[in-house]
This record gives C-alpha cells, sequence and structure tokens, in this order.
C-alpha cells in the first residue's frame, strides 16, 4: 500500500527503485511485528495491576477482553503484510532469475552458433586441402615389387589412359615407395605413347610369357588377334581367336569388343597402314623373370 | 429474610457461574485463534523455506553457467586466431 501511494508520486522510478521500495516495505512491516511484541507484554503487565489494585474489577475484565481482541487481529494483520510483502519479493526475485537464465541461454547459444560455425569452416578447409586415395589396397603393389607392367594401348583404353594420367598427376611427385598400379600404367603408357618404332613382341622366349601370368598373356593375345583381322579377313573373328580365349580363360566380351574395334579401325585408315603393338621395354620382361617366383602377381590381375 | 437472602445469594452465584462461563468461552476463542495463527506461521515457515531453497539451487545452476560461459569466453579471446578467416 505505501509502495502504490508512492509510484503515483514518482512514476519514473526505475526497476531498481522499485525493488528497493519493496524490500524496505517489507524490512518496515517485519520491524512493525517484531515491536507488537513488547507492546502485548506491557499492556498485559498493566491490565493484571490494575484488576488487582482496582475496585471496579468488572470493568477492568471487559476492557481486557476487548484489548486482548484488537491484539489479535492487530497481530494478525501485521503477519498478513509481512507474509504478502515476503510473496512479492519472491516473485520479483524469481523473475529476475528467470530473465537471468533466458539472457545466460542467449549467450550460450550464441557461443555454440560461434562453434559450429568454426567447426564447420575448420572441415571445409581440411576437405579442400585433403587427398583421399582414390585406389583400393587390392591395386596397391607391395614395396618389393617396383617393377613395371606393360598395357596395350587399345582405342578404347584411350579415355582409361587419361584417368591414369590425371591419376598419377594426382599423386605427389615424391611417390612412396609401394607405388600404385595406377601410377605404373600411367607412367608406362605415356612412355609407350612417345616411343617412336611399334615392334612386334619378340617371340624368343615363350617360356616366359608361358610362364607368366594371365593378364599379360592376355595383351600378348590381344595383340596377335587384332593383328590377324588388321591384316587378314576384318570382319570375321573366325573360331582361332575363341580358342585362344577358352585356353587362356578370357571373358569372350572384351575380345567381342576389341574385334570390332580393330576392325573399324582398318576400315578408317585409308592407307591401310599396319598398326603394329607397342615395343616392350627390357625392364618388362625381367620383371616377367623376376615375378615367377612370386605369387602376388595373380592378385595384381585386372579383371 | 433468610429465604430472600438465599435465593439472592443462589442468584448471585448463577450470575457468577454463568458470567464464568462466558469467561471461559471467549478464553477458548481467543486460544483458538492463538493456535490457529500459529499454524498458519508453521506453514508460511515451510513454505518460504522450500521457496527459499528452490531459488537458492536455481542461482546455483545460474553461477555455474555463467562460471562456464566465463572460460569459454575467455579461451575464445585467448585465441583470436581461430576466428579468423
Amino acid at each position: 500500500m505505501e509502495l502504490d501511494k508512492s509510484e503515483p508520486n514518482n512514476p519514473a522510478m526505475t526497476f531498481d527503485e522499485v525493488s528497493m521500495e519493496r524490500s524496505k516495505n517489507f524490512v518496515k512491516a517485519l520491524q512493525e511485528l517484531k515491536n507488537l511484541r513488547p507492546q502485548l507484554y506491557s499492556a498485559a503487565d498493566y491490565c493484571e495491576k490494575s484488576y488487582l489494585h482496582s475496585e471496579q474489577k468488572q470493568m477492568v475484565l471487559d476492557n481486557l477482553k476487548d484489548y486482548a481482541v484488537k491484539a489479535l487481529v492487530n497481530a494478525v494483520d501485521h503477519l498478513g503484510t509481512v507474509a504478502s510483502k515476503l510473496t512479492d519479493l519472491f516473485e520479483q526475485q524469481n523473475s529476475d532469475i528467470s530473465t537471468m537464465e533466458l539472457r545466460v541461454s542467449c549467450v550460450n547459444q550464441q557461443l555454440l552458433t560461434c562453434r559450429v560455425y568454426n567447426d564447420k569452416e575448420g572441415l571445409r578447409q581440411q576437405q579442400l586441402l585433403a587427398l583421399i586415395p582414390r585406389h583400393h589396397k587390392h591395386y596397391i603393389l607391395p614395396n618389393s615389387v617396383n617393377k613395371r607392367v606393360h598395357f596395350s594401348p587399345l582405342r578404347r583404353s584411350d579415355t582409361i589412359q587419361n584417368h591414369y594420367q590425371a591419376i598419377s598427376r594426382l599423386q605427389p611427385s615424391d611417390a612412396p615407395a609401394s607405388k600404385s598400379l595406377s601410377w605404373h600404367l600411367g607412367s608406362d603408357t605415356k612412355s609407350t605413347l612417345k616411343g617412336t618404332a611399334a615392334t612386334a613382341p619378340s617371340p624368343k622366349d615363350p617360356k616366359a610369357f608361358a610362364k607368366t601370368s594371365g593378364v599379360f598373356h592376355l595383351l600378348d593375345d590381344e595383340e596377335s588377334i587384332n593383328k590377324k583381322p588388321s591384316a587378314g579377313s576384318q570382319l570375321s573373328g573366325g573360331p582361332a581367336p575363341t580358342s585362344m580365349m577358352q585356353t587362356y580363360g578370357v571373358a569372350p566380351k572384351d575380345m567381342e569388343v576389341a574385334k570390332p574395334l580393330t576392325a573399324h579401325k582398318s576400315f578408317d585408315n585409308p592407307r591401310q597402314e599396319t598398326i603394329h603393338a607397342p615395343v616392350r621395354s627390357k625392364s618388362v620382361l625381367s620383371a616377367f623373370f623376376v615375378k615367377q617366383k612370386t605369387p602376388k602377381l595373380k592378385a595384381a590381375y585386372v579383371s | 429474610m433468610a429465604k430472600a437472602g438465599g435465593i439472592t445469594n443462589a442468584v448471585n452465584v448463577g450470575i457468577a457461574v454463568q458470567a464464568d462461563w462466558e469467561n471461559r468461552e471467549f478464553i477458548s476463542h481467543i486460544s483458538l485463534n492463538v493456535r490457529r495463527l500459529f499454524e498458519f506461521l508453521v506453514q508460511f515457515e515451510a513454505t518460504t523455506r522450500s521457496k527459499l531453497g528452490t531459488l537458492n539451487e536455481k542461482l546455483d545452476l545460474l553461477e555455474r553457467r555463467l562460471e562456464m560461459l566465463e572460460v569459454q569466453v575467455g579461451t575464445a579471446t585467448a585465441n583470436p586466431s581461430l576466428f579468423s578467416t
């Protein structure tokens, strides 16, 4: 009530001033309640002395009853005032704490967004810089085997060559000791493309060829098979290549794909120049001699 | 005369007894209200204690959250290079 009277007198009070006023009113009410105790004690002593020393005892008794009722009502009123002011203070403190919690949660959310943004930026930068290996472990040669692998340059392998070349560029120049199959393929295709004379494969060491893996036999047979249609009949494949395929376990699809390509080659070539297979380097032959012992080459078979 | 005196004495005693009963009733009313006031005070003390306890818990939580925020902001200000793009 005192606060309500003060508010119209000072309408421009701030929040802190209002809270101070409320706390002051509570303290005043509590002080008044505490002051009731000595007043009641003094009133009780006066009534006792007057009842004992006075002659009109009935009148003293009636006055005492009235005073007791009024004192009780006054005490209840004071207690109610103190309780209401204390409840107001509690509500104010609760509202202050809730606003503080909201502000803290806002700051926390801001920090969280900064952290999330930081993480995303870091991930983005790492993704740009990270070099992810694109080769399966199956195709990575071991460290001891550091040999070249020859690959016959068919027409359909142009895209594959470009792919290998691109992959070789991606790989660092300081390649580790265990170089991948693709690197070898890319390096060798470059060397074969740069090569001048395309000589036929030497049939001097058929045993060596026989002992090597099915991949290299496949290439050799592909070249021989490719030469046959270019020299003689172009369209008809003939049963010979199929028998050769069966002996070496080659998938017929590859050969069928190879045959029309070679046929088209011969048709497209107006000068009817014979296309010879590229020369195999000596290092490859030496690799074959060494690789005879190791069964690991079978794992490097390209399907 | 004696009978009249006896009657008056009886009447006085009756009046006194009635007055006594009235006083007792008044006293019982007063004591009952005082006990009700005491019960209200006990209940008010219990609720006030619980409210203060919840308020204390909220303040503790708030203090901890503020401390954590303070530490986080301190680490962020200590490493400004993290936020440089």
